[in-house]
């Protein structure tokens, strides 16, 4: 569905996007994480025909972007990131100026659309101009210009950004419907738990770069094994213990009562650890390692 | 190119000019000063017409060599051209100085172009829509204008309202010069402040630098024109030092002229003034305002005679043979060529930058 091949894009010698190999499957709400100016954006840019790229090429539905940027525009919907519109006109006037450009809209099924839309959004029976909207209410009025053409792939740059809790919420479960749908949904974020809880895969980028690809899962047994490095154990004993020691240890944190510790070591420890408080009969009431969570595994993959 | 996309475009520009306040604002003023112009005009026109009534009945009491002029309609709408070249000029860079920032600015131009439209749509339909509200605005004017002159019971002839329509013509392609240099200038500047400067600046400098430019040129290329033959001299007497106070004296003529000496006098005037005139016109053919007033004074004056810097010696500037209306475009051909080419070249510097701008 959407296709890239060492999709690439510079700007005065800078690559924004490096060689980005994508493959994304019809039906899948894919995550496409990664910090401030990893070239999320510039990717996106790309695949919706906005900008060409300076090397390779991008497919949706095996329609090459930068050839037949029109066709690719008839099937898909984008809501870009802080998306804009014309502030002297009404939401409703927006969208008809937007949907009058598809040949396959007359006036009543615009109509129609639009009002489908506004209510799918929450923004039926709001009169006035969009100069005077909230920022929240342009995000929601961007999603149903997204949805304009009822999209078999949609792109979302940031779309949770400016939407309230309530915002939020509608959106993911709107999202989930569309993916019920059959359509294919790309959104991009910088925020890893809002991609964590409504994409299917994921895809980070960094630098240009794509660094990992896969659902979460696989993504956070791929990354932490080369993304984080250290790990905590949490040990929590019946009786005081004495100093633990150990080469990989790097900090060891006691409270008062030296009842319990927070260990930072280089490998798992737990089992020299345990076996040592046994040989001193110091009972354990409980001894727990701390995966990383996903959170950490980017950062600290971003980092590197 | 698929006109769908253009004419949807153009479509909202027209009406988003014609509901704009600045434009509303801009037009009402536009609309009420070429008012007072035709008002003015034909009262002009009426002192004139009793003049000329008097003049014929005195020729039928005394014979003369000579019959007075009668007087046209065309008059009301030469004072109103004068109006136009600078409010005229105002209109036509407030509505088309932020087309494109503003879409920048509002952040809707990466919105509309996510939707199945072309670029060149876009800027050829932001053109067309200024366009056609230009077209409304001078039409508007000139059918006020109309209807005025109808209320003074003055009904034009036939190649008067064909001279007016020109006229009106020729207004369109001065308001469309200045409004494709006001989307040139929103197409390559930052932000629409910037653009208005940039593009007040070129219609200051094209309404008062380069006439300025043009007279400077001229007189280091040409020179001072001949000296008269036999000219007085003006002395400066001093009459009362205390309180400064002097006196002019002129002397009677220097030398007696001769018949051949004036006769070299005139060749050396005309030929003098006629590189001047060259010179001058290739200058002012870059200048829209003077273009625009060049057409419109041969246009609008059938006895239009082409002077030199308004001093026709010995007659007035309109007492030449009365031209008809191809012989007085054909006078200002390179004028009205020049209104066609500067919008066209301004558009295609928008055009060109719009197609190559990065939307992010």
């Amino acid at each position: 569905m959407i296709k890239t091949e060492n999709l690439t894009k510079e700007y005065n010698g800078n690559k924004a996007v490096d060689s980005l190999n994508l493959e994304i499957a019809e039906g899948d709400i894919f995550g496409f994480l990664g910090p401030n100016g990893a070239g999320k954006s510039t990717t996106i840019l790309m695949l919706v025909g906005l900008i060409e790229p300076t090397e390779g090429k991008c497919f949706i539905n095996d329609i090459e972007v930068a050839r037949n940027p029109l066709r690719v525009k008839e099937i898909i919907g984008y809501l870009p990131e802080n998306v804009g519109f014309y502030p002297n006109m009404t939401a409703e006037q927006n969208l008809d100026y937007f949907a009058r450009f598809y040949a396959m809209m007359d006036a009543r099924q615009r109509k129609k659309r639009i009002e489908e839309l506004l209510e799918l959004v929450q923004l039926d029976g709001v009169s006035q101009k969009v100069g005077g909207y909230s920022r929240g209410m342009m995000q929601r009025l961007g999603l149903a210009q997204a949805l304009l053409n009822d999209p078999a792939v949609l792109f979302l740059d940031e779309p949770t950004a400016n939407l309230d809790p309530e915002g939020v919420f509608q959106y993911r479960k709107l999202i989930k419907q569309l993916s019920d749908e059959g359509k294919t949904i790309f959104v991009s974020s910088h925020i890893l738990s809002e991609v964590s809880k409504v994409c299917k895969t994921i895809g980070i980028i960094s630098k240009g770069r794509l660094i990992a690809r896969g659902t979460l899962e696989e993504l956070k047994t791929e990354l932490s094994s080369v993304g984080v490095e250290n790990m905590r154990i949490i040990v929590e004993t019946i009786e005081p213990m004495p100093e633990i020691t150990h080469g990989d240890i790097i900090n060891a944190e006691y409270d008062e009562t030296m009842r319990k510790v927070v260990i930072e070591a280089r490998s798992d420890i737990r089992d020299y650890i345990s076996s040592g408080l046994l040989e001193k009969g110091i009972r354990i009431r409980e001894m727990r390692m701390e995966e990383p969570t996903l959170e950490d595994v980017f950062i600290s993959v971003y980092r590197r | 190119m698929e006109a769908k996309g253009l004419f949807n475009v153009a479509r909202k520009e027209f009406i988003d000019h014609l509901t704009s306040r600045k434009f509303i604002i801009i037009l009402g003023l536009f609309l009420i000063v070429s008012s007072i112009a035709v008002y003015q005009g034909v009262g002009d026109y009426n002192r004139e017409l009793t003049q000329y009534k008097e003049q014929i009945s005195q020729t039928k009491e005394v014979p003369v060599s000579w019959m007075p002029q009668k007087p046209s309609i065309l008059l009301v709408f030469q004072r109103m051209s004068w109006q136009i070249t600078m409010l005229g000029g105002i209109l036509a860079i407030a509505m088309g100085f932020d087309l494109i920032t503003r879409e920048k600015e509002s952040r809707s131009l990466k919105s509309l172009l996510s939707h199945p439209v072309f670029r060149d749509e876009v800027i050829n339909g932001k053109a067309l829509g200024g366009i056609l509200a230009l077209v409304f605005a001078a039409g508007i004017a000139i059918v006020i204008s109309l209807a005025m002159l109808l209320l003074f019971s003055i009904v034009p002839t036939m190649d008067e309202f064909t001279r007016i329509i020109i006229f009106g013509t020729v207004t369109v392609l001065f308001l469309i010069t200045y409004f494709a240099v006001a989307l040139m200038m929103s197409t390559v500047s930052r932000d629409s402040g910037s653009s208005l400067i940039y593009a007040l600046i070129i219609l200051f400098a094209l309404s008062f630098f380069m006439p300025t430019f043009a007279n400077v040129v001229e007189t280091s290329v040409v020179g001072e024109p001949p000296e008269f033959p036999g000219m007085h001299y003006v002395h400066i007497r001093s009459v009362n030092a205390d309180k400064n106070e002097s006196e002019a004296i002129i002397s009677p003529p220097v030398t007696p002229v001769s018949e051949e000496e004036m006769k070299r006098y005139e060749e050396e005037s005309n030929a003098y003034w006629e590189k001047r005139r060259a010179i001058h016109d290739a200058i002012s053919v870059v200048v829209p305002n003077e273009n625009f007033q060049a057409v419109t004074q041969v246009v609008l004056n059938p006895h239009f005679e082409r002077f030199q810097y308004g001093v026709q010696y010995g007659e007035p500037p309109d007492a030449g043979e009365e031209k008809s209306l191809s012989e007085a475009l054909g006078i200002v051909w390179k004028n009205i060529l020049a209104l066609v080419i500067f919008p066209l070249v301004f558009f295609a510097v928008a055009y060109v930058k719009f197609m190559r701008m990065d939307i992010r």
